[in-house]
């Protein structure tokens, strides 16, 4: 009995702990939301946050993740075109190309691309301003650092992976187009066709939306779980372990429910 | 400004102290520079963030500021690249910037560690008088014999 008592106990107290810093994301998405949709929160100091958190995350890594997203989506294109002539069925090709790459690949590999770059550095950074007392010292001089540090990286994250997955959705558009009609452009209007019946107007919204909550995931769980990280210099890699951990398994979330809604 | 030594006698006391006037900004061993941004930076973003200024309007305020102690060559500097005199005064300026009702100098010999510290700390305080509304410099009474006058 005993036993049985320590270990859900223990259990209990795992499942608190999660609950928790779950609960504090949350909270702290709640409070960016809001500070961002207010217009007096914006000043030349947060412009220029937003504006670095736009360069560092999406200009820097334009040109190599786009040559990056060209020859995935070529290969693929090629795999599915392939593929689907093998079996008789080379009308569906490009509806099924696009489905693949720019409803679900691209901008799942876009989310991850930032989270891996952008994500590890802000939760890095925001772990370290917390153990060294940065944050508070703002505080102190009159700074609300959600205003002036958090939730300008939010908006660039955002609108950097929303960004990124535009211009490589487009690339793959064009890509698609070359490998099932060739170099011209009298087929332009079947093309139209095909991109009119697969991309409706809810599908747009869906893309849009899913873009939107990749972004937000990757700015708000580095920076929530740096702002949990105590202020124990050994504790930086462990916040930035469970901060990536955590948006590992938010990213395939937020992907599984957008099919489950598209598909199911 | 009315600069005053508040003489503590232990760790309790100073906390009480500082906790006792939130309306102060304090320039402590314990309150960092931002270590991403330059000392002009870190100067600037104070009115950029208070009074809405444009970036260049604010540097122009830290860069006259630095220029007022002799020390605009620390400007482009970061946190980690600052002596310690650079980084005291780096703080006191950003605490300045701020015009604050009172600023509290915490623990000064821990701030500036390689130099006498009570006359480095006037002479700061005095270029940047008409600039400071009170200055408290919290120091413990055992550091009473370093300063000229008690």
């Amino acid at each position: 009995m005993a036993f049985l008592t320590d270990f859900l106990t223990r259990r209990g107290a795992y499942l608190l702990a999660t609950w928790r810093i779950w609960r504090d994301t949350a909270r702290f998405a709640g409070r960016a939301f809001v500070t961002a949709a207010t217009p007096s929160a914006y000043n030349s100091a947060t412009r220029g946050v937003v504006m670095k958190q736009i360069y560092f995350t999406a200009v820097q890594i334009l040109p190599g993740f786009t040559l990056f997203a060209a020859l995935l989506s070529f290969v693929l294109i090629q795999i599915v075109v392939g593929t689907a002539g093998e079996f008789g069925l080379s009308e569906y090709a490009l509806e099924v190309s696009m489905r693949l790459l720019v409803l679900e690949l691209l901008p799942l590999v876009t989310a991850l691309f930032v989270a891996l770059r952008s994500g590890s550095a802000i939760n890095t950074e925001v772990a370290l301003m917390k153990i060294h007392g940065e944050i508070e010292a703002m505080e102190d001089a009159g700074v609300d650092t959600l205003r002036l540090e958090f939730m300008p990286r939010v908006i660039g994250g955002m609108i950097s992976v929303l960004a990124l997955t535009a211009v490589t959705s487009v690339l793959a558009l064009a890509l698609a187009y070359l490998a099932v009609y060739g170099p011209q452009w009298w087929s332009l209007p079947d093309f139209n066709r095909v991109m009119g019946k697969v991309f409706d107007t809810p599908v747009l919204f869906g893309i849009l939306f899913k873009s939107l909550a990749f972004g937000l995931a990757v700015t708000v769980i580095p920076v929530s779980e740096g702002l949990a990280t105590p202020r124990k210099l050994f504790m930086a890699p462990i916040s930035v372990l469970r901060g990536m951990v955590r948006l590992f398994f938010a990213l395939m979330l937020i992907e599984v429910a957008f099919l489950a809604v598209n598909y199911i | 400004m009315i600069t005053r030594v508040q003489w503590l006698a232990d760790d309790a006391e100073r906390r009480a102290l500082i906790a006792a006037h939130p309306e102060s900004i304090l320039v402590s061993p314990d309150m960092p520079l931002r270590a991403n941004l330059s000392v002009l930076d870190n100067i600037a973003v104070i009115p950029q963030y208070r009074s809405n200024l444009a970036y260049d309007p604010a540097a122009d305020q830290a860069w006259a500021l630095l220029g007022r102690v002799d020390m605009t060559g620390m400007a482009f500097k970061r946190d980690p690249d600052l002596s310690h005199d650079e980084r005291f005064v780096a703080k006191l300026l950003r605490a300045a910037i701020a015009r604050p009702p009172v600023i509290l100098v915490d623990r000064p010999g821990m701030l500036l560690p390689d130099c006498h510290h009570p006359p480095r700390v006037a002479a700061l305080l005095e270029r940047l008088a008409d600039l400071l509304n009170d200055c408290w410099i919290l120091d413990y009474t055992w550091n009473a014999p370093l300063y000229p006058h008690r």
